[in-house]
């Protein structure tokens, strides 16, 4: 009998290949992107985007600007216009995640470097100390770096309290994370919907579809919004996050991650031909995404690749919305393409939805 | 009361799906105030036929008129078309009201005239007293009802009933009976998709028995059955037990087959009550003792029986 019963549950879980994928390709996969993502985390891979903009122009600064730009755990740039204002503009866009301005000679005395850094990216500022403290010692001769000298001067980005910008990251990171996930919920009543015959009611009517697949996409991004403002509300209130000083671009930003959410979410639930099936699907997908996309460890502490990477998910365009309206005071141009992606992956999903609940299944 | 004007015409209907005709060439009427029953085993065609005069999918061959205009080119004239699906296509955590005001809404009804709407179809469906109760918390018969009532909310002139007796036990099925009644009398006409014969039987005016795609039988359930089978009457035999090997012989050797697996076996008979008495003395002779025997019309499960047995044959 325990044998009768054992091959029972061998043959469900070998003739369910929605089963058998969850059971033993989804746990490698998450564990290779989780090893990946916070293996990173941890420095050994890191390789920070650094400006570096060289003002004291001598021998040992220009050995030094040519090691850095050759150290492959860097990814460094040069700033022609050699200036701080230009230097901390580009670290305030988020572009880059530190700055180095040389002011005087490495080898004279003093503290010769300025070190710009945004603290959202707190890690950065040791990571780039250590990387120009060994170039120092390797390429400038003459220049003990381990002998106890201050060599850096911080100049954090914003006169922001400490803190807020990184508050400002896990607002908007924890703010798609639990969009999908609640537009998740809310789509399951698609396959309810289909499987009651509430569809076919509805799509035998004149008007079609439309309004009720329109009015579902309507609450969920409603939905959304409130969600991310009762978030928001809490940063505000306990860590005094700037929404509303910026509540129009705060907004537009919401609705455009409420309206990517819900659309998403409608899209991958009507594929799915049970509830059970939306909601393995989506959870393992969405918990992926956000791992990628940089909602649960910053980005630039992940690889190039992954980085790149990241740019697929709508965690990352969400995150970087809320981080350019919210913290860097980026011009509404510089966050249009973010609002246009977040509302195109929507109406992509929304669409989806639509032709896919109204064909007929055989 | 079928000399209504026609509400729906179906000509010569083809729906093919990759290599398989679903459809093959149906011609269908309905006239106001007509309750028509569509019969046919599982996979005759009946649900394609539906889903083309619901505009859902394309003919492959014929056209489909209702109201005068084809539901798939003019999605307009579905707002004449109210359909009840199968399952209980309802909103089991909202209440009657909530789901008559919902459905009402989707079909376009709004304001004074839904209120209106979901008032009179809820005494018309008899569902008025439970108007504010959870429809998941009714029972099946009853939510049987509330979904022909979010049907028939916007008033069409084709109601479509799938199944409607489904889960229904005999009060309720009574209760079913009444509301749709009471809803023909209102002029509308009804189309039930049905494999329950009995319900057929005592609401349709008419009657269509599909099989592969096609209609091969139509008309008045009575005229059907006259026609099929003349003077002939049902003889049934109630057996207490499951009979043996040798009883089988027995009950075969005197014309009787068994009833869907059941203890019941019947036969046709022109002589009737002189007939059953002769198979009883009959029965009993060869050591097969009936519990009961009764007489009856044939009905609509004889001429399903008849029909299949036809198709098989051909």
């Amino acid at each position: 009998m325990i044998l009768a019963m054992f091959r029972v549950m061998l043959l469900a879980l070998l003739r369910d290949r929605g089963a058998l994928a969850v059971t033993f390709l989804l746990p490698p996969l998450i564990f290779v992107i989780f090893a990946t993502v916070f293996a990173g985390a941890s420095g050994e891979a890191v390789r920070l985007k650094l400006v570096v903009a060289d003002q004291a122009d001598s021998p040992a600064s220009r050995r030094l600007v040519a090691a850095l730009m050759a150290e492959p755990n860097l990814r460094a740039e040069r700033d022609l216009d050699a200036t701080v204002a230009a230097v901390r503009a580009k670290v305030r866009s988020g572009r880059v995640d530190a700055g180095l301005v040389m002011l005087t000679d490495p080898a004279g005395a003093g503290a010769p470097f300025l070190l710009i850094t945004d603290p959202t990216r707190a890690m950065a500022a040791p990571l780039i100390e250590s990387q120009v403290q060994n170039a120092l010692a390797e390429h400038v001769p003459g220049v003990d770096a381990g002998k106890p000298r201050a060599l850096f001067l911080h100049d954090p980005i914003s006169g922001a309290k400490k803190g807020r910008g990184m508050v400002l990251y896990y607002a908007g990171a924890v703010t798609i994370l639990f969009a999908l996930f609640s537009a998740l919920y809310g789509a399951l009543s698609l396959i309810e919907e289909r499987n009651a015959g509430i569809a076919d009611r509805i799509l035998a009517g004149p008007a079609g579809l439309a309004p009720a697949i329109g009015g579902k996409f309507l609450f969920l991004v409603l939905q959304g919004l409130f969600q991310a403002g009762a978030i928001f509300l809490v940063a505000k209130l306990l860590y005094g996050a700037p929404v509303r000083a910026q509540i129009a671009p705060w907004l537009v930003t919401s609705l455009a991650a409420s309206a990517c959410a819900a659309g998403l979410a409608m899209g991958l639930v009507a594929l799915c031909r049970t509830r059970d099936q939306a909601q393995l699907i989506g959870i393992s997908l969405f918990l992926i995404l956000a791992v990628v996309g940089g909602s649960m460890v910053p980005r630039f502490l992940m690889p190039p690749w992954l980085q790149g990477l990241g740019t697929l998910t709508p965690h990352a365009w969400v995150i970087d919305a809320y981080q350019a309206v919210l913290w860097r005071d980026a011009g509404w141009q510089d966050v249009y393409p973010a609002w246009g992606v977040l509302v195109g992956l929507g109406l992509a999903g929304l669409a989806l939805a639509y032709f896919t609940v109204r064909r007929v299944r055989r | 009361m079928t000399g209504g004007r026609p509400i729906l015409n179906v000509w010569g209907a083809e729906h093919a799906y990759r290599s398989r005709r679903y459809l093959r060439g149906v011609d269908l009427t309905l006239r106001a105030g007509e309750v028509y029953a569509l019969l046919g085993p599982p996979g005759a065609g009946k649900a394609t036929l539906v889903q083309a005069i619901c505009g859902r999918i394309p003919l492959t061959g014929g056209d489909i008129a209702l109201e005068g205009h084809n539901p798939r080119d003019t999605p307009i004239c579905r707002s004449a078309l109210g359909l009840a699906p199968h399952n209980l296509a309802l909103y089991g955590h909202l209440t009657v009201r909530e789901n008559l005001l919902t459905f009402g809404r989707m079909a376009g009804v709004h304001g004074a005239a839904l209120r209106d709407a979901v008032s009179q179809t809820m005494h018309l469906t008899r569902i008025a007293d439970r108007e504010h109760v959870p429809v998941g918390r009714l029972s099946t018969g009853f939510q049987r009802r509330v979904n022909i009532a979010c049907a028939f909310l916007h008033r069409p002139r084709l109601l479509i009933l799938d199944e409607p007796s489904v889960g229904a036990d005999p009060v309720a099925r009574e209760a079913l009976d009444g509301t749709v009644r009471d809803l023909r009398d209102t002029g509308v006409a009804i189309l039930i998709v049905t494999h329950d014969l009995e319900l057929a039987g005592d609401l349709a005016d008419r009657v269509g028995f599909m099989r592969e795609g096609r209609k091969v039988m139509e008309g008045a359930p009575r005229q059907l059955i006259t026609q099929a089978f003349g003077q002939e009457m049902e003889i049934l035999v109630q057996l207490d037990e499951d009979p043996d090997s040798g009883d089988e012989i027995v009950l075969a050797a005197a014309g009787l087959e068994r009833r869907d697996k059941t203890n019941v076996w019947t036969t046709l008979d022109a002589g009737g009550y002189v007939a059953a008495a002769r198979l009883d003395v009959a029965l009993r002779k060869a050591g097969v003792i009936p519990r009961e025997i009764r007489v009856r019309q044939p009905s609509l499960q004889n001429l399903f029986t008849l029909v299949a047995d036809w198709q098989q044959a051909a």
